[in-house]
């Protein structure tokens, strides 16, 4: 499996299964057919990107809006999150035309701001933009609720599991 | 020592180098995938440290290094992944001798990896002595912790790596000596920057070892049940790795922000078998049906205001302040995922975040509670500023005119 990732390492990896985990503000792309996770999402999103043309998929779990609201990683932010992935998808074989994105996460479970509206959906707001904004269309979302989630990305197919404590399991 | 919060951004990120340093020296030595869940910096007490690994039989590699930073290092594992470790190894797997020479080769490979991690980040060379194969059960498998006159809390660098698809962890815990970490310190400090005097620092995990007593007094005088504070440190860490602090498993518990100097977030949280233990200690009837019950979680409730009053009362004496909190708001989730919105709040107005862990136990029932705050970094270090340090020796007194 060739996995690109953060870090811009390649790695070979050995055996089954091919399952890679992505933290917060990280991501992942693969262009065999891996599973990508990324685990307790609250007001975090996950955007997952897949090209059913070139069997590519990648996942990354973005934390806050903006990148110029803040420091840090361009995957901790909706917005350089995206673009990041993006550029890593077509680094990876995909076309950006055949791109379809899901995406999960964005609840509003804590939420002691008065006057803002909620990271949460400040965070789904800036990603629905960006993917608007490269013309990528989004073909399944789980977003809000006051629950946390769990994702699976099945790269051979570009199903998106979502998982939560209190709702079950739903396939996007 | 002067510890600025930069230089402690810097050191997080030295030893979250070494750590990936080591997990890609392991990719490519064995195939073995594994990835870097959490690095932090723990100031706690000397008798604390490793208090986390108590229980369970561990084995592993342990070094010496010196250079610009001097002190030990270990690796360690949980006993039971010697067979999955060995087999990586050689494949069909061995017994005695040759399984603890791949875990001496794991940990070499490894540790190998973390120093030049951390020399090449410091751009200088650290040298380490041969490693020794070490196994022993809790803390023991920690090597002692560096005393330092007048000074009870050390400084410990943690990472913890994951092999993915095994559910085996590694942990690496580094423990530099006080005065080569305060040279480099000092020497990554920004002039005029944002310095915290370790002193106050220290007082400052006085102060939430104060209010954890109290909170657990609390529970103890609501329940019934003799309840005992234990460890009580803070961490530094960047705020994408705050989440995965408290990780996957289900909690029940309560979040209450908090207002005054600093301002952040508080978080008492029981896994569920705590929380149906100790809501049920405070039932007055048995509850109606299996499981956690609405019984259970506004039981939960009660005792989360409790601790969290008990705690940031704690706090507010010592910095002779008052701090105030919203009422609580029950949760019942993924770990990661309560913590997460919090970090994000706390993560719009900086990049790392201190974060205070105490934890309270009792032997009675099954029963442990964590307590977990984000204080507002800026606000924080302005309240330490303020501290003086002599405060700290009222807190006994004061917590106690209080209740």
């Amino acid at each position: 499996m060739k996995v690109y990732d953060g870090s811009q390492t390649e790695q070979e990896s050995v055996g089954q299964p091919e399952r890679k985990k992505v933290g917060i503000a990280e991501y992942a792309v693969t262009t065999d057919e891996a599973v990508l996770t990324t685990s307790g999402l609250g007001s975090c999103i996950g955007v997952a990107l897949y090209d059913p043309d070139s069997n590519t998929a990648g996942l990354v779990h973005v934390m806050l809006p903006r990148h110029d609201e803040g420091e840090g990683a361009r995957a901790k932010f909706a917005d350089t999150g995206v673009e990041v992935l993006l550029e890593e998808m077509e680094r990876a074989g995909a076309q950006r035309r055949s791109l379809e994105a899901k995406i999960a996460g964005g609840s509003d479970m804590l939420d002691f701001s008065e006057n803002d509206s909620s990271i949460g959906s400040r965070n789904a707001n800036t990603v629905r933009e960006t993917l608007a904004a490269n013309d990528i269309p989004i073909l399944g979302e789980d977003i809000g609720g006051d629950y946390g989630r769990s994702l699976r990305l099945e790269a051979a197919t570009g199903d998106l599991v979502v998982k939560s404590a209190s709702q079950g399991t739903a396939t996007l | 020592m002067k510890v600025d919060i930069q230089s402690l951004g810097t050191f997080n990120q030295l030893a979250h180098e070494g750590a990936e340093q080591a997990t890609q020296s392991l990719a490519q030595m064995t195939g073995i995938d594994a990835v870097v869940d959490v690095t932090k910096i723990t100031l706690l007490n000397r008798d604390d440290v490793g208090e986390e690994l108590a229980g369970q039989d561990f084995v592993g590699v342990q070094f010496d290094f010196e250079g610009a930073l001097d002190g030990d290092t270990v690796l360690v594992f949980e006993s039971d992944s010697v067979g999955p470790i060995t087999e990586a190894l050689v494949p069909g797997g061995a017994d005695g001798e040759m399984a603890q020479s791949s875990v001496e080769e794991i940990g070499n490979i490894m540790m190998s990896g973390f120093i030049d991690g951390w020399a090449d980040y410091l751009g200088t060379t650290i040298e380490h002595s041969p490693p020794e194969y070490i196994e022993a059960t809790g803390a023991d498998v920690l090597p002692p912790a560096p005393t330092v006159a007048d000074q009870p809390q050390v400084f410990v660098f943690k990472s913890q790596i994951e092999w993915v698809g095994e559910s085996l962890n590694f942990y690496i815990y580094m423990l530099p000596e006080y005065d080569t970490l305060a040279e480099l310190m000092t020497d990554h400090a920004e002039p005029g920057g944002d310095a915290i005097p370790i002193d106050k620092l220290s007082v400052f995990n006085e102060m939430t070892t104060s209010g954890t007593e109290q909170a657990a007094e609390n529970v103890e005088m609501m329940t019934g049940i003799p309840t005992e504070a234990e460890v009580t440190q803070i961490s530094f860490a960047p705020i994408e790795d705050v989440p995965k602090q408290v990780g996957d498993d289900t909690y029940v518990g309560t979040v209450v922000e908090f207002t005054g100097v600093p301002s952040g977030y508080l978080l008492v949280l029981f896994d569920e078998v705590s929380a149906q233990n100790v809501a049920e200690a405070l039932m007055p009837t048995e509850p109606d049906g299996e499981g956690l019950t609405e019984q259970h979680k506004a039981a939960i409730e009660e005792l989360g205001n409790i601790m969290t009053s008990g705690f940031v009362d704690g706090w507010a004496n010592v910095l002779q302040t008052s701090v105030d909190h919203t009422p609580p708001q029950l949760v019942h989730d993924i770990g990661q995922a309560i913590v997460d919105p919090l970090a994000a709040q706390v993560g719009q107005h900086q990049e790392h975040s201190f974060i205070i862990e105490s934890e309270m136990r009792t032997d009675e029932i099954e029963f442990s509670s964590e307590i977990h705050a984000l204080p507002d970094e800026k606000e924080l270090r302005q309240a330490l500023q303020e501290l003086e340090v002599d405060r700290a020796d009222q807190t006994d007194a004061d917590v106690e005119q209080i209740f």
